[in-house]
């Protein structure tokens, strides 16, 4: 219950240990996950990860103490997350496979906040975001391809051009409603897979080939990243630019989220009609959540084609804005970190188990109608707005 | 005095129903109109064309000086408007106190780009706001103020009435329309209800309300402007001992509450 019983507020001291601790064990654990190679030490990650969410759910002032933790000593929480995320790598080492896949899970994570605008705090189901994250990878490499325009430089324009997109897409949804939204958006996500398939400056089903490394102060992408004489294989490069975009994903959606535009559209997921009495425009807040998906989509987009440097239609299908959607609704909808750790797990979960590799829509398929039934606010779930520090 | 609210001729057809009929009325400012009338006689739609959920057929609404026939509810909200609806229509995941916090949107400004490039103009926004609230919820009857984190969806009924009126004041209406706020109101919070309107019109002398009600306690309690409409036509208006004397609007409600009040 929401009851008044007042949660232990921790003291400093507690509350400074458990930040810590706390993102060492979490880290220890997707360490653990990236390095096991299938099999059941998969199963036995798996069952502690059970028993974790199991203990979570049972014992809620686990989580009131965390979060009470964290918003004690907010900068020892930053700095501890700051430096596990700087010396992740350096752990990792020289197995490039392990920092793909980190790679792959922060782009994700990135889509998977963009999604949350609307799936999460505004209740718009999207199925376009993956045409979003295309239409972003394919701007920023026919700029730098053709017109050797610089890496850095396409990220904003790409950013805008799916920002218009995701205006154009956003119109429908003034006059269309739920169920038809999400067949609209199906449709504008298949037409660009299909656009892209078949124009042929976009290099038609080939897709794009020798999309160049970005560079940054004459240091070159392609180069292994040598840090204070440890040599990081050159995908740490990338490992660091996509954490840098998580950042921003995350600092745009907690500020929108806590701003009134967070709780505008909050107000027209609860109930449409009453958002409009409160003087909600409603139809240009919808329009907005599509805007601000696809422009962080877009960036995504635009590190993706660098990192891989070779980008095709096939990056961007529907399977892809399907497995974003399952990322939001298993992390929990409307909360931030959930999304991330349904981005992380989603991303890192298919590798492992081989088995599914071959069956990742019906293996999503069932995770989401496992969750719609079972638990459909997800692992974490949305929480309540605090505000000037109460508990 | 020239009204605040004037309602003319105003029809709304749906299909072949016609649920307001030629309907002309006036409020003027600082004033409480009582619109009574029995089931379904389109008092709630009256309220519905006023704030632009729907489209009258004819008709022309103006409000403080300027006309908003057909305008869309933003704009209502905007110019001065709020309302409640019958059967409470909260944000029930939200807290109770985010609920008020959105009735202030017509009252802030914060875009995407001020909340993304100056969080500090954003913070301070939402700080005055929830300072506002917090002073709405503890203003009137009730305990809202203590139940401010509470998701809506979890009040007792007359929270949920009490919690909706507030959200519409958040907004700084200058007319405020209840639609049957005493709804699911014992006869204790019925009376505090009454105090509360009462004491809003002191504090607050320029605000007008429309009152719905079936609740003839209510109605008495504001009794200069009353107004019962039938079948979507108005078939009495006046203060409330004439209003309740006319022979149409006895027939109307047929020995109901009218009758021995
Ligand atoms: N959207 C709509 N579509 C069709 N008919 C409607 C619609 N809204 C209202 N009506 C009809 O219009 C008539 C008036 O309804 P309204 O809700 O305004 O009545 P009311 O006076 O508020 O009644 P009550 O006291 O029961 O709330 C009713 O016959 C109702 O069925
Ligand atoms: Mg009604």
């Amino acid at each position: 219950m929401q009851g008044r019983a007042s949660p232990d507020v921790p003291g400093i001291a507690a509350a400074t240990v458990f930040a810590i601790a706390s993102q060492i064990i979490g880290a220890a654990f997707l360490y653990l996950i990236l390095r096991v190679d299938g099999g059941w030490q998969v199963v036995g990650l798996l069952a502690l990860l059970g028993l974790g969410f199991y203990l979570l759910e049972r014992l809620p002032w686990i989580a009131d103490y965390a979060l009470a933790s964290f918003a004690r000593v907010p900068l020892v929480a930053m700095i501890t997350a700051a430096v596990i995320v700087l010396a992740f790598p350096f752990f990792v080492g020289s197995n490039t496979y392990i920092l793909h896949l980190l790679i792959v899970a922060e782009l994700y994570a990135v889509l998977a906040l963009a999604l949350n605008f609307q799936l999460g705090s505004a209740n718009i189901p999207n199925f376009a975001t993956g045409a979003s994250y295309g239409i972003g990878a394919y701007v920023s490499a026919l700029l730098a391809i053709n017109f050797g325009v610089s890496f850095w430089l396409t990220l904003p324009v790409a950013a805008l051009a799916a920002t218009l997109f995701g205006f154009i897409i956003g119109i429908p949804s003034m006059r269309t409603r739920d169920t038809y939204l999400a067949l609209v958006t199906i449709a504008f996500g298949v037409v660009v897979q299909q656009l892209l398939n078949n124009f042929s400056w976009t290099g038609g089903p080939n897709g794009l080939v020798g999309i160049p490394a970005p560079s940054l102060f004459g240091h070159s992408f392609a180069d292994p990243l040598v840090i204070f004489g440890w040599k990081l294989p050159s995908q740490a490069n990338f490992y660091y630019l996509s954490a840098a975009l998580v950042v921003v994903a995350i600092v745009t959606a907690h500020r929108l989220h806590g701003s009134r535009i967070g709780l505008a559209w909050n107000a027209l997921r609860a109930d449409e009609i009453a958002a409009k009495a409160q003087g909600i425009n409603v139809a240009w807040f919808k329009v907005l959540a599509f805007a601000v998906d696809a422009f962080l989509a877009a960036f995504a987009g635009t590190i993706y084609a660098f990192y891989v440097s070779y980008i095709s239609p096939d990056n961007f299908t529907f399977l892809v804005s399907v497995t974003i959607m399952t990322m939001v609704i298993v992390g929990g909808m409307d909360n931030i970190f959930g999304v991330i750790v349904g981005a992380f797990l989603l991303t890192i979960l298919p590798e492992k188990l081989r088995a599914f590799a071959d069956y990742r829509l019906l293996f999503f398929g069932v995770v989401i109608i496992g969750f719609l039934m079972i638990r459909p606010q997800g692992l974490f779930p949305q929480r309540m707005r605090r505000y000037g520090g109460e508990p | 005095m020239s009204a605040l609210l004037k309602v003319e001729n105003l029809t709304m057809r749906f299909g072949g129903l016609v649920a307001l009929n030629d309907v002309s009325l006036s409020i003027d400012k600082g004033a409480v109109l009582a619109v009574i009338g029995p089931n379904g006689a389109g008092k709630s739609t009256l309220f519905n064309v006023v704030t632009g959920v729907y489209r009258p057929t004819s008709g022309r609404v103006t409000f403080d000086g300027a006309e908003i026939t057909d305008r869309p509810s933003y704009e209502v909200v905007d110019r001065g408007i709020a309302r409640t609806f019958q059967s409470s229509r909260l944000f029930s995941d939200l807290s109770v106190l985010d609920n008020v916090i959105i009735g202030m949107h017509t009252r802030t400004r914060t875009g995407v780009l001020t909340a993304l490039f100056r969080p500090g103009a954003s913070r301070r926004e939402m700080a005055a706001c929830v300072e506002k609230a917090e002073t709405l919820l503890k203003l009137g009857s009730g305990d809202l103020f203590e139940q401010r984190y509470r998701p809506a969806g979890t009040l007792a009924q007359a929270d949920r009435r009490r919690l909706e009126i507030a959200r519409a004041l958040a907004s700084q209406p200058k007319l405020l329309l209840l639609d049957e706020p005493s709804v699911g109101m014992d006869d204790m919070e019925t009376d505090a209800l009454v105090a509360d309107i009462t004491r809003l019109r002191v504090q607050n002398p320029a605000l007008s309300v429309i009152l719905i009600e079936h609740d003839m306690r209510v109605v008495e309690a504001f009794p200069q402007h009353v107004t019962c409409i039938d079948y979507g036509s108005k078939i009495a208006e006046g203060d409330f001992a004439a209003v309740r004397a006319e022979p149409r609007v006895q027939e109307a409600y047929l020995g109901k509450a009218v009758a021995h009040a």
